[in-house]
């Protein structure tokens, strides 16, 4: 019986677009999307061209740096219009006398324009400088007892996992729709009139779910490390068995979905809301390190957040196992029995 | 064939069925007949294990449901109201998984049943509405039950459809299966069955052939509406065997129509209509479940 329901629900879910596309092509698109906005590491892209102009002949900027070109403006005005209309982010003007004007828009979010400004600084500073030999003064490194990340980090070492647990989650919206679905069309009492025991009933709805899941995570995270230059610096089983703990999750919140949510019109207006309420403060769209404290710890009610901590381990830290992703499939497997708990115990058969 | 013990149901404070005792004779057909709310669905859905009941007990194929709910239901066949398959999938594949339910695999003599071979493989959504609730019949139907339960088959459906499900029911009647048909349409219930159940305020308030209801509930007789002293002429057919029932009084067959008339005249009143009534099983209804409308189910 599980297996023809597994075989009927997905040739419905072969047939239905737009589910098709919730669960398979938006994701791709805000992985895309996501991995182009914030690219770094080797995928950075072309360098972003700043308008110089000089007053003062003997100080000439050939360079700045890592990310930026320079591009020499015949003005000054020149450099301020380029970047007052936009077409760059930031310029630089060398006044005969006195200091350096960096010409940026200061309303800018200072999440886009802080960076461009500390590097621009810097490497006029290191330009004007005299070369003065000096010593490493400072080396960035990771603790002991935190595994060696990659070399370089690629964008889509983040957006990747990101979106394949946002709208991993999704699923437990369509586990729901397709219960209130089954009760309205009368699907649902043909079930309960058929010499199947409830729970296999319970079970038969949800399992072809689960594996939808799973088929979803695999394409994600396949696309992302054979199309985009994903990497995984850990272990593959614990990679799987941490998709596995998620995709077990969704489907359980799907069940609670389906017990509290009513029909698919409450439940197709309300499910989405709770998903990106959830995927917001598990850090699927923000990473919560750059959160203040309260969000950071608010993060934890969410199961989103123990995905996505599982997640950059695996796929960033080199020699990540199973045993070092206990604590987030462990977490993922709780919350899958607490809304499995809470469901079932709400769930109404008939 | 089915056999239902004080089967009750309560919701919360509200009672849905009180107490049904009924026995379904294996191979007849057997109409269930009751006006919205009357408990018809509930009942239906107790005796198929859809909905648990609060009192009572419910046997298939003399297998009691309670104890042995999944040879009970290997049994029976339903036909819910609503248009049970999904309408993405084609004909077959809705086939093959309701087939899959009841463990078995040999599906497609149930579209040769229904008339639905030559489109077996195209999707439902594309099917007229008759030929979706004949679909919505072969896959209550797959597993070849002993007991068939049609639930207001023919809803929304045009006159070759339904005539088809008629020819339907009556060809698997003939093969040996039991029936039980619920629906409004009298004229559906009198074609079919060889027996009807009459549900009002969840109760069975009466069951027997269409003669026997026919006969104890709506005989034949005449109609009359009065004119002039009216009042006097009431009192008077009332004495003579008429019952009333506002400005109309009714006189069974045989009763002495004559000396009724007579009286009615030398009590002051005419006669402003006189009408032949011709009794079936909607004038037994009608007698039975009152003519108030009923807006909930």
């Amino acid at each position: 019986m599980i297996g023809a329901a597994i075989l009927k629900d997905v040739q419905l879910l072969l047939r239905d677009r737009g589910r098709l596309l919730s669960l398979f092509a938006l994701p791709v698109v805000f992985m895309v999307v996501f991995g182009s906005m914030f690219k770094f590491g080797p995928d950075r892209g072309a360098p972003r061209p700043i308008p110089v102009w000089s007053g003062r002949p003997e100080l000439h900027l050939d360079s700045l740096g890592e990310g930026f070109t320079v591009e020499p403006a015949p003005s000054a005005d020149a450099v301020r219009h380029a970047v007052a209309t936009g077409d760059r982010v930031a310029g630089l003007v060398i006044p005969p006398t006195g200091p350096v004007e960096l010409v940026i828009d200061l309303a800018g979010p200072v999440q886009v324009r802080g960076p461009v400004q500390g590097a621009l600084t810097a490497a006029v500073m290191r330009a004007l400088a005299p070369p003065i030999p000096m010593p490493a003064l400072i080396e960035a490194k990771s603790p002991p007892g935190i595994a060696k990340p990659l070399d370089s980090i690629s964008a889509f070492q983040v957006t990747v996992p990101g979106n394949a647990v946002l709208f991993g989650f999704f699923l437990s919206m369509t586990v729901a729709m397709t219960f209130a679905s089954e009760r309205r069309s009368g699907t649902w009492r043909r079930l309960l009139a058929a010499p199947v025991p409830r729970w296999k009933a319970l079970v038969g709805t949800l399992v072809p779910y689960f594996v939808i899941g799973c088929v979803q995570l695999a394409f994600l995270f396949g696309l992302g490390a054979l199309g985009f230059g994903m990497q995984i610096a850990g272990s593959v089983v614990a990679l799987v068995a941490l998709s596995l703990a998620v995709v077990l999750c969704a489907t359980c919140l799907g069940l609670l979905f389906a017990s509290v949510g009513g029909t698919e019109k409450q439940i197709g207006s309300t499910a989405p809301v709770v998903l990106l309420v959830m995927g917001l403060l598990g850090g699927c769209m923000f990473p919560r390190i750059a959160m203040p404290d309260f969000m950071k710890s608010l993060g934890h009610v969410v199961p989103h957040s123990w995905a996505l901590d599982g997640y950059y381990d695996v796929l960033v830290r080199q020699g990540t196992s199973l045993a070092d992703l206990a604590p987030s499939i462990g977490a993922l497997c709780g919350f899958a029995a607490l809304f499995a708990a809470l469901g079932l115990w709400r769930f109404r058969f008939e | 064939m089915l056999t239902l013990r004080g089967l009750g149901k309560d919701y919360g404070e509200r009672t849905a069925v009180k107490a049904v005792d009924l026995d379904v004779v294996r191979g007849e057909i057997l109409g269930l007949l009751g006006p919205n709310g009357a408990g018809k669905t509930t009942t239906i859905s107790m005796a198929c294990g859809v909905v648990t009941p609060t009192r009572g007990s419910v046997a298939i194929g003399g297998v009691a449901l309670a104890s042995e709910p999944f040879a009970a239901k290997a049994k029976l066949g339903l036909v819910p109201q609503d248009l049970a398959v999904f309408e993405e999938l084609s004909a077959l594949q809705n086939l093959r998984y309701f087939g899959a339910l009841y463990r078995t695999r040999d599906v497609e003599w149930a579209l040769d049943v229904v008339g639905l071979r030559d489109r077996a493989t195209e999707p439902v959504k594309n099917f007229s509405g008759g030929m979706k609730r004949r679909l919505n019949i072969a896959a209550g139907l797959v597993h070849r039950p002993e007991l068939l339960v049609l639930d207001e088959p023919t809803v929304g459906v045009d006159p070759q459809s339904r005539n088809h499900i008629f020819e339907t029911v009556k060809a698997l009647h003939a093969q040996g299966m039991t029936v039980i048909y619920t629906s409004h349409y009298m004229e559906e219930v009198e074609a079919l069955c060889d027996r009807v159940a009459i549900m009002d305020h969840g109760a069975i308030v009466a069951l027997g052939t269409i003669g026997e209801l026919i006969a104890k509930h709506a005989g034949q007789g005449v109609e009359l509406e009065l004119a002039g002293n009216a009042e006097a002429g009431a009192a008077a057919a009332v004495a003579h065997g008429a019952t009333r029932d506002g400005a109309l009084l009714r006189f069974p067959a045989g009763a002495p129509l004559g000396a009724a008339l007579a009286a009615i005249e030398a009590a002051g009143a005419t006669v402003a209509r006189i009408e032949s009534r011709q009794a079936n099983l909607e004038t037994a209804f009608l007698a039975l479940t009152g003519r108030a409308l009923r807006d909930t189910e």
